[in-house]
């Protein structure tokens, strides 16, 4: 038996070798092979392989200049062609255009926004090693997911398990150092956070003077962000050792730093040694509180549920107290789309958006991609004696599809220029609505990628046209008989279906999606959020008191109220409450925000019994203020007077206050005790008289510069926080809308194309038929009945999908519209009228030619 | 127009390709190289040397005839040209000139 060498190598060799070598070349290999294969069988394959590679260099590789299919003279008669083409069907070269363009555009922005969402918090170099430790606390209504831990645990970690690399604190947000950071002469409001020494190291924040692992050695160092340290200094050179004052401490510049990068979550403009917070705080450095967010670098290899395992009941095993407590950990870089937890368990977050858009923006291309394929078959008809001349000239049908192909791809590449513009045009506006930085810039992997879209884009289009047109029989097609297969009616008039199927899934969507919106933002939330202003007060060494009956006095001036937690935020739980009544449950966590004087009154809550925290009444922290949920949760026939006990403490009811919602809509209203606090909870809110805005924002201004001096005045309107706190659900409505309007103006483009084409085809019948009496009424009926068919077909398939899908979205809202018959039935009747006013427009343009001209010739 | 060149390797071939007379093609001067250089050859190695010293008109090429050996693949067999032989002989004669011009040196 004869040896024969590897297939594929001498199939390569005979692809690009020259005719005239190919003989010497391929005769020697196979002589050489064969002396070789008697000894080593293995060898001399390697070797022939080696051989064929080490053949292919210029000397030898055939022109493929030559080639039939890239000879320029026939690259020249294709685009020829093709301009051609486009000149003279005008109409469905723009509808292709504009169609292409605008689904590239919507591929374009939603990939640099996606891009941007996927890159938070990933420029870490410890990137797949870091990972933040997070907390599971048993409750009795579940599991709560915490990001925050108690400081000891940083240490504790290092040194005990043997997988962690690295801890490192960071403060919670709550207690990160604010305030004014003085220099001779100049002070500052400004923000940081206090860390272990190790950050720099972990973290990769570039770091512009200083080494990361001494920046932080003593608890004396300070480092500055490069923007901070020139507002307080002339430049940054030589000023590591300088003094900083920060409440009446003195720290020293040890680094500085380029600022935290838009793409990470964390912000802050200064840090200093975690010891700093230890030492102003007692409680800090305990192992019951959670005072800090903690951070482990993982060995590499570590098997992260393996070490989740083993950090579960870590907690407990510090401090008995923290029994319901287990730790596991998170990668940080995924911390940002992945936040949501729900009872203990990873619950998706923003990544649902993220896939949502990726979606649209799929499914927009494909909508316009279907219109380009829709039409070119549907022009087959004015191509066919093209192709027929070509073919019987003996042209192959791989030239063909060749053709076809790159007349799509040269559509496609017209599109991205348009698209371009779309972008630099609209990326402004979007960059508004979405609060991000985005922008075009040109670098190697953008054009990758932009190119890869936009060449395959053009070759999925073209791929069913080219395949189709090129399969023609040239007598049949010069003779003028074109068998149209009910298998292709049918998947153009399936594309169709398609789109407009998506067309209405989308509309339900948008319907449903800003239906929720106005309930939430409409919705009577149990208290009055207009006209409040919020702001939280600096710290000062004077009384609180005298401030805030200042304010209090201030024309315009309603009412004034101050609390700790915010009344937007939902923060705060207690347990261990007892009362007399049907059940009591020590266990039971209620919300237990602590409050001041008059919020009741300042936030217009219902008093279904009762009052709230007044000074008139001389209430302390032996008195509670409780909701309507919690009197159920209680059920206590008299609450006003009633005592319920925490710990040993007594605790007086002296008012019930209506449901309300405490934080954001999609939490169910809770069982919630208002707690007393000092007047000096700094969270304060004023309700100001309507119309006087201007002018009492201005006092209040004046007054807190007098109190507080150099903090600027920074207040928000407490209605518009409520509107931040479900931001991302606005944007998603906003983004929808625009969205399906595009999506369905393209499939409406296609439509309006197919429909003149159709009209065109049939001039002649319907010039027949009006000389034999048709009104133009039949003939339009006549000429959009399929269409019609089409239409209603997509839309009965489209409505369950979208119930199915709307139903879903609705379910992570405690509190939800209901899912009306009308909406469905609205997003219908509005695709239905849209596509009859399309198709209605042509078919009537076509319907009220006079015969004559249309049976003019022949 | 400078007269063309030959590289040391083409030298080989070209001298392999005048010894052979007629009978050379890639694989006899791989082998016959090999035994005289003691040392592996690449065919791709002679197949170059082999079309430029064409292209610079050393060698004449002629095709044999179709065998079943060789995959059925014609051989090509080589010949010098006389442009080819005065080539050699200039650059064996430079070479000999200079190397009688070596002093008597004694390594002992």
């Amino acid at each position: 038996m004869k040896e024969l060498p590897p297939k594929y190598a001498l199939r390569f060799l005979r692809w690009f070798c020259r005719e005239d070598f190919i003989d010497e070349i391929e005769g020697d290999l196979i002589e050489v092979f064969e002396h070789q294969y008697k000894e080593t069988p293995r060898g001399a394959n390697w070797t022939f392989i080696w051989q064929v590679l080490l053949h292919f260099r210029p000397d030898f590789i055939k022109s493929f200049r030559d080639h039939p299919l890239i000879y320029p003279g026939m690259l020249k008669h294709n685009l020829l062609i093709t301009y051609r083409g486009f000149m003279r069907h005008k109409s469905s070269f723009l509808i292709n255009l504009l169609g292409l363009s605008t689904g590239l555009a919507c591929v374009f922005i939603i990939y640099l926004w996606v891009a941007d969402e996927l890159s938070i918090d990933k420029f870490h170099k410890n990137d797949r090693q870091l990972y933040q430790v997070m907390q599971n606390r048993k409750i009795p209504q579940g599991i709560i997911t915490r990001t925050l831990t108690p400081t000891p645990l940083t240490p504790a970690l290092t040194e005990e398990i043997p997988e962690v690399a690295a801890a490192i604190s960071i403060s919670a947000d709550e207690e990160r150092p604010r305030g004014i950071l003085s220099t001779d002469g100049k002070e500052i409001v400004t923000d940081g956070i206090y860390t272990t020494k190790n950050y720099f190291e972990a973290f990769s924040y570039d770091l512009r003077h200083g080494k990361p692992e001494q920046v932080l050695a003593d608890k004396n160092n300070i480092v500055l962000s490069q923007a901070l340290a020139l507002k307080l200094f002339p430049s940054t050179t030589d000023i590591i050792g300088k003094s900083i004052e920060w409440r009446d401490r003195v720290f020293q510049v040890s680094g500085i730093f380029s600022g935290p990068p838009p793409n990470s979550t964390k912000q802050f403009d200064f840090v200093l040694n975690m010891d700093v917070m230890l030492e102003r705080d007692e409680y800090a450095g305990m192992w019951n509180g959670d005072y800090a967010e903690t951070y482990v670098i993982l060995k590499e290899g570590t098997d992260v549920d393996q070490f989740n395992e083993q950090i579960g009941p870590f907690l407990k095993s510090k401090d008995p107290g923290r029994d319901r407590s287990t730790l596991f950990v998170q990668q940080y870089s995924k911390r940002y789309l992945h936040a949501r937890f729900e009872n203990g368990v990873q619950a998706g977050g923003r990544i649902a958006y993220v896939r949502l858009f990726s979606l649209t923006a799929f499914f927009i291309l494909l909508i316009a991609c279907i219109n380009f394929m829709n039409l070119s078959t549907a022009l087959a008809t004015r191509k066919m004696k093209e192709i027929g001349v070509k073919k019987a000239m003996g042209a192959q049908r791989k030239s063909l599809v060749f053709q076809f192909l790159s007349e799509a791809v040269l559509m496609s590449l017209l599109s991205l220029i348009i698209a371009l513009g779309w972008v630099a045009l609209v990326l402004p506006q979007f960059n508004l609505l979405t609060d991000k930085s985005l922008h075009l810039n040109i670098n190697a992997e953008h054009i990758l990628i932009v190119l890869g879209v936009v060449i395959s884009t053009g070759l999925i289009a073209g791929s069913y046209p080219a395949l189709y047109l090129s399969k023609f029989k040239p007598v049949a097609v010069l003779k003028g008989v074109r068998a149209t297969s009910s298998g292709e009616q049918w998947l153009r008039k399936g594309l169709v279906v398609f789109q407009f199927a998506l067309s209405v899934i989308f509309i339900v969507g948008v319907l449903v999606v800003n239906r929720q919106m106005d309930y939430i933002q409409t919705k009577n939330i149990g208290f009055n959020r207009d006209h409040v202003i919020s702001f939280e007060r600096a710290r000062f060494s004077g009384d609180p008191d005298v401030f805030l009956s200042e304010l209090r006095n201030t024309p315009g001036v309603i009412s004034v109220a101050n609390m700790w937690n915010s009344i937007l935020g939902g923060g705060g739980g207690q347990s261990g409450y007892s009362w007399r009544g049907e059940v009591a449950d020590e266990d039971f966590r209620f919300k237990s925000p602590l409050i001041s004087y008059n919020v009741v009154e300042t936030l217009g809550m219902d008093v279904l019994a009762g009052r709230g925290f007044s000074k008139e009444h001389g209430d302390d922290d032996s008195k509670i203020v409780i909701n309507e949920a919690a009197l159920k949760l209680m059920a206590i026939e008299n609450p006003i007077g009633e005592k319920i006990k925490y710990g040993d403490d007594q605790r007086e009811i002296i008012g019930v206050i209506g449901d309300f919602h405490y934080g954001s809509i999609h939490h169910l209203v809770e069982p919630l005790i208002f707690r007393f606090a000092r007047p000096r909870a700094r969270n304060i809110m004023v309700r100001i008289q309507e119309g006087t805005e201007k002018s009492t924002l201005a006092k209040m201004e004046a007054l807190y510069t007098e109190f507080h001096p150099p903090y600027p005045f920074e207040y928000t309107f407490l209605d518009e926080d409520y509107q931040q706190l479900h931001v991302a659900e606005s944007r998603v409505a906003t983004l929808s809308k625009y969205f399906t309007g595009l999506a369905i103006l393209i499939s409406c483009l296609g439509l309006l194309g197919l429909a003149a084409f159709t009209a065109e085809q049939r001039t002649k019948e319907i010039g027949i038929r009006k000389i034999l009496g048709a009104s133009v009424f039949g003939i339009v009926r006549l000429l959009s009945a399929d269409f019609t068919k089409m239409v209603i077909l997509a839309i009965l398939l489209a409505l369950p999908i979208s119930y199915f899908m709307t139903k879903n979205w609705l379910a992570g809202f405690a509190y939800k519209i209901d899912l009306e018959w009308w909406y469905f039935v609205a997003a219908a009747s509005v695709t239905f009228f849209i596509a009859w006013f399309t198709v209605g427009l042509q078919t009537l343009k076509a319907a009220r030619v006079n015969p004559a001209t249309s049976l003019r010739d022949e | 127009m400078k007269p063309p060149s030959l590289g040391e390797f083409e030298e080989l071939v070209l001298l392999t390709v005048a010894a052979q007379h007629d009978e050379a093609y890639g694989v006899s001067i791989k082998e016959s190289l090999e035994k005289q250089l003691d040392k592996t050859i690449n065919i791709s190695a002679i197949h170059v040397a082999l079309k430029r010293m064409s292209e610079k008109g050393f060698v004449d090429a002629r095709f044999g005839g179709i065998t079943q050996d060789r995959g059925g693949r014609r051989k090509k067999f080589y010949v010098i040209t006389a442009f080819g032989k005065q080539m050699l002989d200039r650059q064996y004669e430079i070479r000999s000139s200079l190397y009688h011009r070596i002093p008597n040196i004694s390594f002992g």
